[in-house]
């Protein structure tokens, strides 16, 4: 900006300079040669006057230092000439000034000197014996005028030139001052020109738009992030060279990666084969998705692609867990075949039985054997279908009726009926601690004291115990039954409650259940609010613990 | 100009990994072939060979391409050099691998049924390969040196193979055919392990600048 005001001034002073000398001297050139053309004129007027009276000799005593004068007769033959001899100069009658004084009686002419430098100026005027008198003088011409006032019109040229660039520089500066201390920031707050208040005013609306704008980018962003930050599908999201432009925490944990992996490579952080293939038909195809393992868990991946306006900008990748849902399915199917399994195989107990007591190969003796076997296989099918109902009814999550049960009474009356198994096996029963009352249905807490004690007792060992411990606290009611059995390894904790899942595989019959009693544990307590946990190890007991929320009554 | 350098450096590296992935998979599909006895598995590894190949082709181009329109310098410059280096190691784990399922396909079924040294050894290389191309898209110098370490477990198990090998044929407990087709492919894996190694050393040379298995006078150390 400097710079530009520096020059344009600069430019304009040397301009001015350049023409005012130009119009000065072209003014005083002429005015000048017109002094000297009168003069010329007055001064022939008088030559002529003195030589009509004088005569030739007239001529000859004049001093010819500044003018020349020549006499020319009618006939163009020169007759004297003060700066030549005028016998050796040609005939003057075609000469202008001269034709012109023959026929108006005075005439002029300029005319230039071969070398351009200078000037003649003739005046002539017609004489009373008809003779013409000429007088010219010399003169310089403009160019060599100039020529000759090239180095003080360059001095004062230089001079100026120094003088209004100097000059020049400090306005410039002073101008562009205030420009320069324009505080951007706070443009309304600035005192400087007038004629920039519009642009400031407009510099600090548009600041406030941005400001604006920016945060409600941010509180987009921010709302952005709080959703996917606390789902727990994984989410990630690339533009449409697969870099990646957004990876959620849940994301981050599943294919490992940092935060820093923002605008990498998607394939830096997943590059298995059907990732890339599914990637490659999300592009093609708008949406891919596949069920993969990752971390010993099973996800879904589904892929789309995002369109606006035709272009394809990018590409949303949505992982979440299915593994419940596989595990289900699964368990669901199982338990169809096992609930079959279980059904079939008392019923084609029963019916091997009533068959060959109907073809009468039975012997009289042995018949009350098959009846009792027949009972005993019909009872366990009841007992099952019990189980049954009662996990379906759970299932479906159907409003029983809620009372204050106390949980050692409960346990009591469970003793009361184990005893005789108790006695067969050489185990021994206590139960201890608070009342423990819990607000719920008395038949289901029944059964989850009942399954745990019978299973306490069942896989115990002879001379063992079982002891069922209730903590009541504010709040809570604690219930754990622990017993001196053969234990559960580790990896099979989870699985006990699965239906029909038997640690040991067998399925013997040496165990009699159902192997829906802790299934059937597991939905009751679920159904009370209450948390199941198993502490066990092998060959040293088990003890499992139902910790009921109590709060909430 | 800059910009499209810079493009072209993302697509090599995403081609790499490409290609380094695509190798996984074709290893990991082959030990399953073998331990598993699927034929289809192995004879897909077969006809998947090439388009390892191909991919080898196309980044050697493509580096080749970049080496003479751009005169990349430092970093970029080890990159692609790198990554010239890189792709001949994991073009040869490709191969090796389709040797494996081809001798799969040759056993025409039969599995390492007792011989489950064999399953270990190849996780061990399937890890190695997996280690040094994640070393490679995280740029971890500390991981590619694992793998270095690591080749020395795959040498273990070969040897391990080789006399218990050697213990069967003395027994005359299995036919010699099978016993040099295990042979072999302890063999190809033990390779494999070796290449993994190369990749790791690569690696280090492509973020570190200097190569580890080279003397200080070398070229490539940049000393």
């Amino acid at each position: 900006m400097i710079n530009k005001i520096l020059r344009s001034i600069l430019t304009v002073a040397i301009i001015v300079q350049i023409a005012s000398l130009l119009i000065i001297t072209s003014v005083l050139y002429r005015y000048f040669g017109d002094i000297q053309i009168s003069q010329l004129k007055d001064g022939l007027s008088l030559a002529s006057r003195a030589m009509e009276q004088l005569g030739e000799s007239y001529l000859e005593s004049l001093n010819y230092d500044r003018y020349r004068l020549t006499w020319v007769s009618s006939d163009g033959k020169v007759l004297f000439d003060s700066h030549a001899d005028a016998a050796t100069m040609e005939n003057h009658a075609d000469r202008e000034e001269i034709k012109e004084a023959l026929t108006s009686g005075t005439g002029s002419s300029i005319r230039q000197s071969p070398t351009m430098t200078e000037l003649t100026i003739y005046e002539a005027i017609l004489l009373k014996d008809g003779s013409i008198l000429r007088m010219s003088a010399k003169r310089d011409t403009v160019f060599s005028l100039v020529l000759g006032l090239l180095q003080p019109i360059a001095m004062i040229l230089l001079i100026a030139s120094i003088l209004s660039a100097w000059l020049a520089h400090g306005m410039a500066k002073r101008v562009v001052e205030p420009l320069n201390k324009l505080n951007l920031e706070k443009p309304l707050e600035n005192d400087a020109y007038e004629e920039l208040s519009p642009l400031l005013r407009r510099l600090h609306s548009q600041q406030m738009e941005i400001k604006s704008q920016m945060r409600k980018l941010k509180y987009k962003e921010d709302e952005f992030d709080q959703i996917t930050g606390n789902m727990k599908e994984a989410l990630v999201l690339l533009d449409n060279t697969g870099r990646i432009l957004s990876i959620n925490p849940a994301a981050r944990k599943l294919f490992n990666a940092e935060i820093t992996c923002i605008g990498e490579d998607f394939l830096t952080i997943e590059r298995k084969l059907n990732m890339r293939l599914a990637l490659e038909e999300a592009k093609k195809q708008g949406h891919a998705d596949f069920r993969d393992l990752k971390k010993g868990r099973e996800y879904q991946f589904d892929l789309s692609r995002i369109d606006s306006e035709g272009n394809h900008h990018g590409m949303v990748i949505l992982a979440f867990d299915v593994t419940e849902q596989v595990n289900a399915e699964r368990n669901r199917r199982e338990f169809t075949a096992n609930v079959s399994h279980e059904l079939k195989t008392p019923l084609q107990s029963i019916i091997g039985s009533a068959e060959l007591m109907e073809s009468g190969i039975v012997k009289e003796d042995d018949v009350p054997r098959f009846v009792r076997h027949i009972r005993s296989e019909a009872s366990r099918l009841v007992y099952l279908i019990d189980d049954i109902i009662q996990l379906s009814q759970l299932d479906e999550g159907t409003e029983m009726p809620h009372e204050d049960v106390s949980l050692k009474v409960l346990a009591e009356e469970v003793f009361e009926v184990l005893t005789d198994a108790a006695k067969l096996k050489d185990v021994s029963l206590e139960v201890i601690g608070d009342d423990g009352v819990v607000n719920g249905v008395r038949r289901l807490l029944y059964v989850v004291i009942y399954s745990l004690c019978d299973n306490a007792i069942k896989y115990n060992i002879p001379g063992g115990s079982v002891k069922v411990s209730i903590t009541q606290k504010t709040g809570s009611v604690c219930l754990s039954v622990q017993d001196t059995g053969i234990g559960i390894a580790p990896e099979h904790h989870e699985k006990i409650f699965e239906r029909f899942y038997r640690v040991d595989k067998s399925h013997s019959k040496q165990s009699i259940g159902t192997g829906l009693g802790l299934s059937i544990v597991k939905h009751a307590a679920q159904y009370h609010n209450g948390i199941i946990s198993v502490e066990s190890k092998l060959k040293k007991g088990t003890k499992i613990s139902i910790l009921f929320d109590t709060k909430e009554q | 100009m800059r910009n499209r350098f810079d493009e072209q450096l993302f697509e090599l590296n995403r081609e790499i990994i490409e290609m380094g992935s695509m190798c996984e998979e074709a290893i990991a599909s082959s030990t399953k072939a073998l331990i598993t006895g699927n034929l289809d598995l192995a004879k897909k590894v077969m006809s998947n060979g090439y388009m390892i190949d191909q991919m080898e082709r196309d980044i050697e181009g493509r580096c080749m391409k970049l080496l003479l329109h751009q005169q990349p310098v430092a970093r970029d410059l080890r990159l692609i050099s790198g990554a010239l280096k890189m792709i001949t190691d994991l073009e040869r784990i490709g191969d090796q691998a389709e040797d494996i399922a081809g001798i799969v396909v040759f056993l025409g079924g039969r599995t390492t049924n007792g011989f489950e040294l064999i399953g270990d050894m190849a996780n061990e290389a399937i890890e190695m390969v997996t280690s040094s191309i994640d070393a490679f898209v995280k740029k971890d110098v500390e991981l590619a040196k694992k793998v270095t370490a690591q080749d020395d477990v795959v040498d273990d198990y070969f040897s391990q193979i080789k006399h218990g090998i050697i213990t069967l044929i003395a027994e005359n407990s299995t036919d010699g055919e099978f016993a040099l087709d295990l042979l072999m492919i302890a063999k190809y894996l033990e390779r494999i392990g070796d290449h993994a190694t190369n990749i790791a050393e690569w690696v280090i040379y492509c973020v570190t600048g200097t190569h580890p298995g080279r003397c200080k006078n070398d070229l490539v150390c940049g000393g």
